[in-house]
């Protein structure tokens, strides 16, 4: 460019106007991130990391839903975890009051009302809800797993009966029930109740929750089963024994018969009892997970929220400085322009 | 005789200064007219006295037209931006709240919460919610980037109506400069006009001059087509009044000769015409395949299978104009984005079951997966999570690449569309800045400075005065030889 001594008038007004049209604007974007802490425009400012910087806002609201989730799935587990505490509490009692009938210490009454007891309490655990959802009903979880094998009307205790019926030839209230004997019972609990309970017995007419559970993501890319089903074998031999016991204990039975079903029950119990502690220490590992995965995820949002600190935020005291010092260089520049505009010779020209 | 010639000389002087007068006022009063060049009024002596010969302006060719060029790619460039923001305004939303990147995240976390709780049916209502968010967030953006090539190609036939009015201005002060030079009248006024002209037609469309006997110009396009010799060249343009996706837009003809949009976020495209056509044939329609590789994808992964894998995977919750197919894999389909909806089956708001989304069979019996209907079915609802998380293959045609995620697909085009604005943005402020400067320079050259003509104009009151003192003193002298006569 041809520099020339000669300077018009209107370059010298003109050149002032545009720094300060500049310093106008710039004044404007950076008040903007002064008081956003947040850079003016963010396409300007990272151009072709915005997209990056979009993502990480994305995945860390993504994340954020899926620790919520998280919460909500714990507080399932816990309550999975309570319920199964209690299922445990009332059989060992179950199970103290079988070894005292075996010995023969507790009478007939107290081991019948026990095991009443014992069916309604169990019935009552499985069918928990949990936010209007059955906890133990696999994905079922709008349909009651279990009905209550002493009510009126229970299919489990319809198909109990005709089970006896079909193998004793008459029903366990008849007469002929007195006769039956300790080796007949024992055949009766092996050859009929513990098929029925381990086979396609159980989901027909006793449960209806669902083997599968609820498969939930508790990260990014892990899905675990994060519910139990009352479908579990630990479950089912409590809930048998003890319905079983409530029945027979009923009918006109011989010692003999009894104590075989005694015992019969006190090795399904404790048999119950050691898949349940099971069943709880899978849980445990599982809501192990849960939380770990909660943590990570945590972890994550953290280094998200950090790196979009990194990419969009404004050291709030440069922005502070750079809105000082341009009020300091606008304002001189309307005291430049007066004094220039004062600058001419006709004021001097009498 | 002496003392006669010395009168004359005076009274010619006289009139000389006050003619100097005339030009010193003249340039007083246009010193802020950036399209005025300074006149200088040359003396130049012939005996017996001196006289004015001739005005002389001002006038630096070089400058004027590095001003012109410069003019021409500030004025591309932030054509190019103003296109640039608006469509990162319209289609992504402020600080990219409403982008498909965005909504396409909102949407994963909705499904997710309904994964974990599909028992619950406003949570499928959410759900679905979310994926009304993700179409119009496609249908809003494809329906607002054809808005804008329609107005862009509006713009355009309005800046060719300009430009072949300009080429009727310069016409006729090219005319009026090459009559008044022939003539040898002073032609300052016609070439001030002309100049002027020149700039306003450069803003347009980037111009070189040349310079013919008797002041006459020819102007011809920076790509060589003639726009004005003797007489001005029409510029043509059929101008489109809406856009649909796929369609291209025509050409504007400068004495036949296309006009080629321009490249790039720093553009070489100068003047507005040529960077309103990269916006309208290259910015905009790339941000259309984008948009339709997104909706594409969108599709493809909320598809709907057949659990016994007999069936083809058919249109789900996301549908199109072609469903139940599904759009071929890696091959844009012009006007996805617009064409895509929610699947009836699904829009509980037209009494559609969103809990479809839960148990499958959007598409009949064959593609249910949920069998029993059990209410905490969630293997679809994770399956569908992981699939938008699978890598899907896009077409390289949209500028992206051909992997990635639908997320990270869907950052890449706020990526690509930004990136380009940032280039955009920079390049802006230094072709701005050159044309500051190079106007500065031209206006040091040829423009007025009031403090110079102040001083000149002292000088010139200085000279009237003593020719008026000379007048005197020779009316004094002859008068004393009068008066020895009588």
């Amino acid at each position: 460019m041809k520099t020339s001594p000669f300077v018009s008038t209107s370059s010298v007004t003109q050149a002032v106007r545009h720094s300060l049209l500049r310093m106008q604007t710039n004044l404007i974007s950076s008040q903007k991130e002064l008081s956003t802490g947040r850079v003016a425009d963010m396409g300007l400012a990272l151009g072709s990391k915005t997209g990056e910087a979009v993502s990480f806002k994305r995945d860390m609201d993504r994340l954020s839903g899926i620790i919520d989730s998280n919460t909500l799935v714990s507080a399932r587990l816990k309550s999975t975890q309570e319920a199964m505490n209690q299922m445990t509490t009332v059989a060992q009692t179950f199970l103290q009051t079988l070894t005292a009938s075996v010995s023969g210490d507790a009478s007939q009454s107290i081991v019948l009302t026990d095991a009443r007891g014992t069916v309604e309490a169990l019935t009552s655990v499985l069918n928990t809800t949990l936010n209007g959802e059955y906890l133990f009903a696999g994905i079922n979880t709008d349909v009651k797993p279990v009905d209550n094998f002493n009510a009126p009307g229970s299919t489990a205790k319809a198909a109990f009966d005709a089970a006896f019926l079909g193998h004793f030839g008459f029903a366990q209230t008849a007469p002929a029930a007195a006769n039956i004997t300790g080796a007949q019972m024992d055949n009766f609990i092996d050859a009929v109740v513990v098929p029925q309970i381990l086979g396609t017995g159980w989901e027909t007419d006793w449960s209806s929750a669902s083997d599968q559970g609820i498969q939930t993501r508790i990260a990014l890319n892990e899905t675990t089963e994060t519910s139990v089903s009352a479908n579990e074998i630990g479950i089912k031999k409590l809930v048998v024994a003890a319905a079983v016991v409530a029945d027979l204990f009923s009918a006109e039975l011989s010692q003999e018969a009894r104590n075989a079903l005694s015992s019969k029950a006190l090795s399904m119990v404790g048999e119950g009892l050691s898949a349940l502690a099971d069943l709880q220490s899978r849980t445990g590992v599982v809501e192990n997970r849960v939380k770990r995965a909660s943590e990570r995820l945590e972890m994550q949002v953290d280094l998200f929220e950090r790196n979009i600190l990194d990419m969009e935020g404004v050291d709030p005291y440069e922005a502070k400085t750079r809105v000082d010092t341009l009020l300091t260089q606008i304002e001189m520049s309307y005291a430049l322009t007066a004094r220039i505009q004062q600058l001419s010779l006709v004021k001097f020209l009498a | 005789m002496s003392l006669t010639s010395a009168l004359s000389i005076a009274q010619t002087a006289l009139l000389n200064t006050s003619r100097q007068t005339n030009i010193v006022s003249r340039n007083i009063s246009d010193a802020q007219n950036p399209d005025y060049s300074r006149r200088q009024a040359v003396i130049a002596s012939y005996a017996p006295g001196a006289r004015v010969v001739e005005i002389q302006r001002s006038a630096n060719e070089q400058l004027f037209r590095q001003n012109l060029a410069a003019l021409s790619s500030f004025t591309g460039q932030s054509a190019l931006l103003a296109g640039l923001d608006d469509l990162a305004m319209s289609v992504n939303g402020v600080d990219n709240a409403t982008s498909p990147a965005t909504v396409i995240g909102q949407f994963q976390e909705a499904l997710h919460l309904f994964a974990t709780t599909p028992s619950n049916r406003t949570l499928a209502e959410n759900a679905v919610d979310a994926a009304r968010q993700v179409v119009r967030a496609l249908n809003d953006g494809s329906a607002a980037i054809q808005t804008a090539r329609a107005d862009i190609d509006k713009s355009i036939s309005e800046a060719v109506t300009s430009l072949n009015s300009l080429l009727q201005d310069f016409h006729a002060a090219n005319s009026e400069v090459v009559a008044g030079t022939r003539a040898g009248r002073d032609v300052s006024e016609a070439l001030d006009k002309r100049d002027a002209v020149l700039k306003k037609i450069s803003e347009f469309i980037p111009i070189t001059t040349l310079k013919r006997a008797d002041n006459d110009m020819v102007i011809m396009t920076g790509e060589g087509a003639m726009l004005y010799e003797k007489l001005p060249r029409t510029i043509t343009f059929d101008s489109i009044p809406g856009y649909s996706p796929g369609a291209t837009g025509n050409a504007v003809y400068v004495d036949g000769v296309a006009i080629v949009g321009g490249q790039g976020g720093n553009t070489s495209a100068s003047g507005t015409i040529a960077a309103m056509m990269q916006l309208r044939d290259n910015v905009a329609p790339t941000m259309q395949s984008q948009l339709d590789e997104i909706a594409r994808a969108m599709i493809t992964a909320m598809a709907e299978t057949d659990p016994n894998g007999v069936q083809p995977p058919a249109a789900g919750l996301f549908t199109w104009s072609g469903a139940p197919a599904i759009p071929p894999a890696g091959t844009v389909v012009d006007g996805l984005a617009a064409s895509i909806s929610i699947n009836a089956a699904m829009d509980f708001s037209i009494g559609g079951d969103p809990v479809l989304l839960r148990d499958g069979g959007a598409n009949g019996a064959a593609y249910i997966w949920n069998t029993f209907s059990a209410a905490s079915y969630s293997d679809l609802l994770n399956s569908y999570n992981a699939k938008l998380d699978d890598d899907q293959s896009f077409d390289l045609a949209a500028g992206l690449g051909s992997g990635g995620t639908v997320g990270t697909y869907s950052a890449g085009a706020i990526s690509w569309l930004e990136a380009m604005r940032q280039t955009a943005a920079g390049a802006a402020e230094t072709k701005n800045a050159l044309m500051v400067h190079t106007a500065e320079a031209l206006s040091n050259a040829t423009g007025v400075n009031i403090d110079q003509e102040m001083s000149i104009l002292l000088d010139l009151e200085n000279a009237y005065e003593a020719s008026v003192r000379l007048i005197r003193a020779v009316d004094d002298m002859l008068a004393a030889l009068f008066a020895a006569v009588r």
